[in-house]
């Protein structure tokens, strides 16, 4: 699931931030220099993992989609960034 | 896991490279604009220090009032991160400058300024006091959040030091250039190579 290299650079982004802390989508989508449609795609996947949590809001009569990474993603984040550093390590 | 070494070597220079990008890009997602707005506003500010000093008050006020709330409406619309806790920054904000206004307060009463070479000193310290407070704030707040901030902090408030004891006639000139500089050229800094995205995002 994370290994794949949009999810995966998007569990590293929200990663950055706190358990509390949300990031709005068109930030996500221009960090991540993705499509709006093809960054959809994969959060649905990851949502559908329960690996990040979406929240949509208005501010100032817009629509806002807020998204933050779940505790379970970031044990499996954490879980899969280990295995790469004992792979590395030589150690698996 | 079936990942080779050189898959899991690709795998953590992505994961280092987003998250290096990602802690930028939402630090400053939205900074940069108010960086940039609060440079003008200090250009227009000591200009007309220099220039108006018998208005320079009423410019100033509106200035700052016009730029705290045009800076809410800014974070508000352009900011990254939604996080329970961003309420204490701005509070931090308020009170540093509840503080400070506090002690000019208590302490303007008992100066005696005489003559016009005295006023035009006590206003250019004025002057220096409130271009370095915030840039205290800077330098507290960018403990937390980013080191950028500190060094803006840290380097405008010697600019500042440099200017009022070396330039004193010019220095409300010497403020809106390097001061108001500092602040327009770290928002640009910020905006136009700093944000960047990651390198490559297919699939």
């Amino acid at each position: 699931m994370i290994h794949q290299p949009v999810r995966l650079r998007i569990m590293a982004a929200l990663m950055t931030l706190g358990p509390k802390e949300q990031v709005d989508f068109t930030h996500l989508r221009d960090l991540l220099a993705a499509t709006d449609g093809n960054l959809g795609a994969h959060l649905q996947r990851l949502d559908e993992a329960g690996y990040i949590a979406v929240e949509k809001t208005f501010v100032a009569r817009k629509p806002r989609t807020w998204v933050k990474a779940t505790g379970l993603g970031r044990d499996a984040f954490a879980g899969y960034l280990a295995t790469l550093k004992r792979i590395v390590e030589g150690s698996v | 896991m079936d990942v080779s070494d050189e898959e899991a070597r690709k795998s953590l220079d992505l994961i280092q490279e987003a998250a290096q990008r990602a802690r930028q890009w939402f630090a400053f997602a939205g900074g940069d604009i108010v960086f940039i707005l609060w440079g003008v506003i200090w250009v227009l500010g000591y200009l007309s220090s220099h220039f108006l000093p018998r208005v320079t008050g009423w410019i100033w006020l509106v200035l700052v009032v016009g730029g705290v709330a045009a800076s809410v409406l800014l974070m508000r619309r352009y900011a990254a991160v939604r996080s329970p806790g961003g309420w204490r920054i701005s509070t931090f904000w308020f009170l540093l400058y509840l503080y400070v206004s506090l002690w000019v307060w208590l302490v303007l009463p008992f100066l005696k300024v005489k003559g016009a070479e005295e006023s035009a000193a006590f206003w250019r310290h004025y002057g220096a006091i409130a271009a370095t407070v915030p840039m205290f704030a800077y330098v507290v707040t960018g403990l937390w959040l980013e080191n950028l901030l500190v060094w803006v902090g840290l380097g405008v408030t010697v600019l500042t030091v440099l200017g009022l004891i070396v330039l004193q006639s010019y220095f409300f000139l010497w403020m809106a250039a390097t001061g108001g500089g500092a602040l327009i050229g770290t928002g640009l800094f910020v905006r136009y190579r700093w944000r960047q995205p990651c390198q490559t995002s297919t699939g």
